[in-house]
């Protein structure tokens, strides 16, 4: 439908490699993994998700930029639009259960279980 | 794709009817929409597979058929659901336009060909199902519920979008067609593409529960209030395996070698979890939700045989399921509602069941048709659901799987029976339950429906 | 005749079940009955039309297509021959029989209608199993039959000892089931077809030789569906518990029609047996430890329906004896002959529980003969039959199988003929205990004791003559007799014949069948008179639990013959059929009710993975996504 310009990437993209973009995103990634597993503050919690979820969109940026693909980009809009959808309907959630029990620790919502 | 334009522009409508003093008119609205919704689903069904929306959307017999599962299984919850109107805090209206607009999300799951309309599509589901979980606000279960659903939920589309952007960087498109182009043209695919494959994958199995990623399932499903208990364990489940079986036979059928064990493993893991941990349930919604994750594990065996039979075999297990589950519940909401009068704690147990038969026949009958449904007992649809994925599972040479598979819908049978037994063998002090014409309607359409469906099976046969 | 009218054959009970069922507490209970029982013989009535009409050829008539996925089509329809025309000549004429008497013996009961309706169902799901042209139809009836049984065990016992008795006739069941489901499975995936006749013409086709891993599977898997239905070593403890369901249902479902589906399946799958020899030889093996096991249990039951029940599994066994040697004949004549007095000894049994106001114990029995003589010269005729006592039915059937069974194998056939003594003994001990002597019920009982009304003597009166001349139907050679039955059915084994022709092979001079003959008369006649001896000439009385041990004090007489006995066959046979009984009741049930424990503990252990903690949850899940991650691409 555009027409695009020929492909060719940035020589200051290119400066660094693909694979340190790749392997900043992943350890990103993990390190929001690891504060999920770890903190027991459900604001935190939802912090190291959203800390993937930027760990994700850096990736598709990176991959994007090197393939000279739009899409990649366009995907990260979505990302964006729909994770501040969440964070709304997140905190939400969050605030309504402060209101009812006076904490946000998840450790002790375990009424429900077996 | 005319559902998902009708949908979203009819779920505004009924969203400000909301804003009318009387809220009597919300209900027939809905469920108008959804009639009207369902009728374009299938206006053109006889045309030729197709893609929308510059080629973010496919529509074909199966999509279709899906589609029309999911909005008829949310017309009869609608049609569940008349007690809201009732209660002060409620909000009717917002819960009514919430399921419309998942229904657009389950939809886009369904069709979906480029995957940033599955991950779209998954967002807009969780996300109304977030706020319906806890729509119960000042109950406490309601809230841990929608608490545990919502990290959990989050969490796991943080793997499954990682697992997309993998693949974007291995195949350089989020296009199903042109991601099976790469597939097929190496030989060799890197590890990026494996990695990000089973990510997605992982991502996915979350949102139908299979193990080991179904720890949410039992604790949401128990603490959000049942109605919308009915919507998650039909719709959600519905559409994550309709996207699921797209993905797999759309893009990687021909790396199955590479996926199928991985997928066995996770199979036979969730028809054990699902199966035996049911067993040991007092509360019969709870035994629901753990009988959602076994159906979970037969649906997964027909994907892993992912045979040319698996796509019809998994509409009509998706369909027999559905439908069984929500008169399973409707009846379980007119007895708990009853029997909570007495004791909250026992609203929801087996034994909130006992005496049923006595008093309320026709309850007792509608229970009875869908629990031997879910069992997989003969002359009903569920029989002929696990017929049709086992033989596609038979087909592949899965044979260990089936064995398995059977064995544990022998278990299945024990805890389905459970509520049999009280229903008619025990005593209870269960009076006479008032049913509203419209409600009984429903139950009777549902049970006639599993019961047809069982005599004549062959609906499919344009499907294939 | 109109090929649609057969359809008529399970519609009319379908029909019959809707009408009581739905309506049962409008129907009015005189109706209900009637109902149940015009639904049957209408059933009866097509069937005899279908039989005149049956012109030698296997004849299938589809109703529709139901079902196709793929290649695979399964039709709905059904298939008439030889072995269904017979199997619906017994289902709906006895079926008819036992629902008249029904009539009469559930009067009181306030679930009259219900019982009707649930007959009814039975009726219908039998029939699907029987006339279906393929085995996804046979699954469903099998079944349905499963779930009425189960259903009617517990029709009365609403409250005690219920749940094991049906958990258990449950689980056995279901592990049958599975063994069947998956042959069902195999045979898709191995023929790409259920219908009989094209799985049959495909297995026979010469592109599998005998004993063909693939068929031995499929038919062994059959089989285990087989042994849970009809009750064989190791499933079969359900069925004396399943004696806790009101005795017309114990003579209908758990000794004519349903435990004979096992049978009926083998026979209808003889071309995969025939082709697995190795499969025939467990099936031979398990139904002459079963007749034994049972037969030698039945020795010492008490409890009148108990003692029929462990000869009913016997009998089982013994059909399976016969299949095992590829006499399918035989074994589907002993179907038919065993269909008749063991239902009219079922109903003869009611008609005692009824006249003794519920008691079934034998011990408080005695001297019913005087009161009862329509029952009891019905089942003085029955327990001939049983025994084998020329010219009664019986005789005929189990001389056939016995006479197979010696061209097979000399030492089965020792084994097997003493089962029959042993049957011949305990049923004449029943006999002599419950008919015989001098009353030994209470005061009330003796005034009550009557003679059932009609609408329950008239069928045993039919079903007494159908036992003394159901043996006409099969007069072997010797006897200077047509064998109309292996004539009528030798079409349906051809195919058997043309693939392993071997099995059908052997032929017993004449003389030695004369002497086989005498043999098993004489056996069954020597049991016959020690029972006199004992409980005749000694008026012996099964004594009570406490006082077993005080039973050889009794035996304790003149004769130094009865010490003789005592040592070398009582004793021995006591403690036998002690440690078979404890061996049937504790050792099986032990492992049955154990995988159920199993099952149960796995489920408590297993839930508490559920910790309702967010933490663990999400902590598991990482834990997967390594696994997984690390197996595809580290260990692959």
């Amino acid at each position: 439908m555009f027409p695009l310009a020929t492909p060719s990437i940035p020589d200051v993209v290119q400066s660094i490699p693909l694979q340190n973009y790749v392997l900043l995103a992943t350890t990103l990634f993990i390190i929001g993994i690891v504060g999920v597993l770890t903190r027991r503050n459900a604001l935190i919690i939802f912090m190291s998700i959203e800390l993937m979820l930027n760990a994700v969109n850096l990736l598709l940026i990176a991959f994007s930029t090197y393939k000279s693909d739009p899409v990649g980009q366009v995907f990260v809009f979505f990302i964006m639009a729909v994770a501040a959808a969440e964070v709304a309907v997140g905190l939400a959630i969050i605030v309504m259960i402060y209101r009812n029990t006076r904490t946000i620790d998840i450790g002790f919502l375990n009424k429900l279980k077996w | 794709m005319l559902p998902i334009v009708l949908l979203s522009i009819l779920g505004l409508v009924v969203l400000f009817l909301g804003f009318q003093k009387s809220k009597n008119l919300l209900l027939p609205a809905t469920l108008l929409v959804l009639a009207i919704v369902l009728v374009a689903n299938f206006l053109h069904w006889n045309d030729m597979p197709s893609l929308y929306f510059k080629n973010m959307l496919f529509e074909n017999k199966f999509t279709m058929a899906f589609s029309g599962i999911v909005i008829f299984s949310a017309f009869l919850i609608v049609a569940l659901t008349r007690g809201f109107v009732d209660d002060e805090s409620a909000q009717p209206a917002e819960y009514y336009t919430l399921m419309l607009f998942s229904l657009v999300g389950a939809v886009m799951m369904i069709g979906f060909e480029n995957l940033i309309m599955l991950f779209v599509g998954i967002e807009i589901l969780s996300v109304s199902m977030f706020i319906l979980t806890g729509s119960d606000k000042k109950n406490l279960r309601s809230n841990e519920a929608a608490l545990k659903y919502f990290l959990m939920g989050a969490f796991a589309t943080g793997i499954m979008l990682f697992g997309m952007a993998l693949l974007y960087g291995a195949t350089g498109s989020f296009n199903l067609t042109a991601i099976k182009g790469y597939v097929m043209a190496n030989n060799a695919p890197s590890a990026m593409l494996y990695v990000g494959l089973l990510m997605l994958l992982i991502g996915m199995l979350f949102k139908v529960s299979a193990a080991p990623f179904h720890f949410w399932t039992p604790d949401v499903y128990d603490g959000a209030p049942t109605i919308f208990t009915t919507y998650m364990s039909t719709i959600v489940k519905t559409a994550g395996f309709a996207a699921i079986y797209r993905l797999l036979s759309g893009s990687f059928s021909g790396i199955y070698s590479f996926w199928w064990m991985t997928l066995a493993v996770i199979t036979v893991l969730t028809l054990l979890a699902g199966n035996i941990t049911a067993v040991y349930q007092t509360s019969f919604k709870r035994m629901m939700a753990y009988s959602s994750i076994s159906h979970a594990g037969y649906l997964l065996l027909s994907l892993t045989a992912l045979t040319n039979q698996s796509q019809s075999a998994i509409v009509f297990y998706s369909l027999a399921y559905s439908i069984a589950t929500i008169s399973a519940f409707g009846v379980l909401m007119l007895v708990a509602k009853e029997t909570g009068v007495h004791s909250y704690e026992n609203a929801e147990r087996f034994e909130a069941f006992n005496g049923l038969g006595k008093k309320n026949p026709l309850l007792a009958f509608v229970l009875t048709v869908s629990m031997l449904s879910l069992a997989g007992i003969p002359l009903t649809a569920g029989f002929w659901g696990k017929f049709f994925v086992f033989s596609s599972a038979a087909d592949r040479g899965l044979t260990w799987m089936l064995v398995i598979a059977i064995l544990m819908s022998t278990v299945g049978i024990y805890y389905y029976f459970k509520a049999i037994i009280a229903a008619y063998m025990r005593e209870g002090e269960l009076s006479a339950i008032k049913v509203s014409p419209f409600y009984r309607l429903i139950l009777i359409a549902t049970t006639i429906i599993t019961l047809v469906f069982g005599l004549m099976p062959d609906f499919l046969k344009g499907l294939v | 005749m109109n090929s649609s009218l057969l359809f008529l054959i399970p519609l009319l009970p379908l029909i019959g079940f809707i009408i009581n069922g739905i309506g049962f507490r409008h129907v009015p209970k005189s109706l209900a009955g009637v109902i149940g029982s015009a639904a049957s013989l209408g059933a009866f009535a097509i069937s005899i039309l279908a039989w005149n009409a049956f012109e030698g050829q296997p004849q299938v008539v589809k109703l529709f297509d139901w079902i196709s996925i793929g290649q695979l089509t399964i039709p709905f329809a059904f298939q008439i021959d030889q072995l269904s025309l017979l199997m619906l000549m017994v289902v709906t004429g006895v079926g008819s029989l036992i629902h008249i008497y029904s009539m009469g013996y559930m009067h009181h009961d306030e679930g009259f209608g219900k019982f009707f309706a649930f007959l009814n169902l039975f009726l219908f799901f039998m029939l699907l199993l029987v006339m279906g042209s393929n085995y996804v139809i046979m699954f469903i009836g099998w079944e349905g039959v499963g779930l009425c049984s189960y259903l009617l065990i517990g029709f009365w016992n609403k409250v005690t000892n219920y749940n094991n008795a049906a958990r258990k006739a449950f689980i056995m069941n279901r592990i049958g089931d599975l063994g069947f489901l998956l042959g069902i499975f195999m045979i898709i995936q191995t023929f790409g077809s259920v219908e009989y006749l094209e799985v049959f013409a495909k297995a026979a086709n010469g592109s599998f030789s005998i004993n063909d891993t693939v068929i031995v599977t499929i038919t062994a898997l059959l089989f285990v569906g087989a042994m849970g239905k009809s009750a064989q070593i190791p499933l079969y403890t359900w069925l004396p518990d399943a004696m806790a369901g009101p005795t017309p249902v114990s003579a209908l479902i758990h000794a004519a029609t349903m435990v004979t589906a096992g049978i009926y399946m083998v026979i209808r799958s003889n071309v995969l047996y025939s082709l697995a020899p190795a499969t025939l030889g467990v099936v031979g093996g398990i139904g002459l430890l079963t007749a034994v096991v049972a037969a030698s249990i039945g020795l010492y039951q008490n409890d009148i329906k108990k003692v029929l029940a462990y000869s009913t599994v016997s009998q089982l066994g013994y059909m399976f004896l016969a299949l095992g040697v590829g006499a399918y004949t035989s074994a589907m004549f002993h179907v038919m002959t065993h269909a008749f007095f063991k239902a009219l000894l079922f109903l003869g049994a009611g008609s005692v529980i009824h006249a003794m106001s519920d008691e079934q114990d034998i011990r408080n029995m005695g001297g019913l003969r005087k009161h009862l003589p329509v029952t009891f010269w019905t089942f003085f005729v029955a327990t001939l039959a049983i025994s084998g006592i020329f010219p009664l039915s019986g005789f005929f059937s189990k001389d056939e199988i016995l006479a197979h069974v010696f061209e097979h194998n000399q030492i089965m056939w020792g084994i097997g003929l003493f089962t029959s003594m042993m049957t011949a003994f305990y049923m004449f001990r029943l006999l002599f205990v419950t008919f015989f002597g001098e009353f030994r019920g209470t005061h009330d009982q003796k005034h009550h004791l009557h003679e059932s009304p009609a609408t329950m003597t008239i069928p045993l009166i039919i079903l007494a003559v159908l036992s003394a001349a159901g043996g006409l139907l099969n007069i072997p050679h010797v006897l200077g007799g047509g064998e109309s039955l292996a004539h009528f059915m030798a079409p349906l084994f051809e195919l058997s014949k043309q693939v392993n022709p071997d099995l059908f092979e052997g032929h017993l001079e004449h003389s030695t069948e004369y002497i086989l003959m005498g043999v098993s008369v004489g056996a069954a006649v020597l049991s016959i008179l020690f029972a006199y001896n004992l409980f005749m000439g000694k008026k012996v009385v099964p004594a009570a639990d406490k006082d077993v041990t005080g039973f050889p004090k009794v035996l304790q007489n003149k004769y130094y013959v009865d010490e003789f006995y005592e040592a070398v066959f009582v004793n021995p046979m006591r403690k036998l059929s002690d440690l078979l009984y404890s061996f049937g009741e504790f050792l099986i049930d032990l492992v049955v009710n154990g995988t159920g424990r199993l099952v149960q503990f796995l489920s408590g252990r297993l839930r508490l993975l559920q910790t309702g903690e967010t933490g663990f949850y999400v902590f598991a899940m990482v834990l997967g996504i390594l696994v997984i991650l690390a197996w595809n691409l580290l260990l692959k």
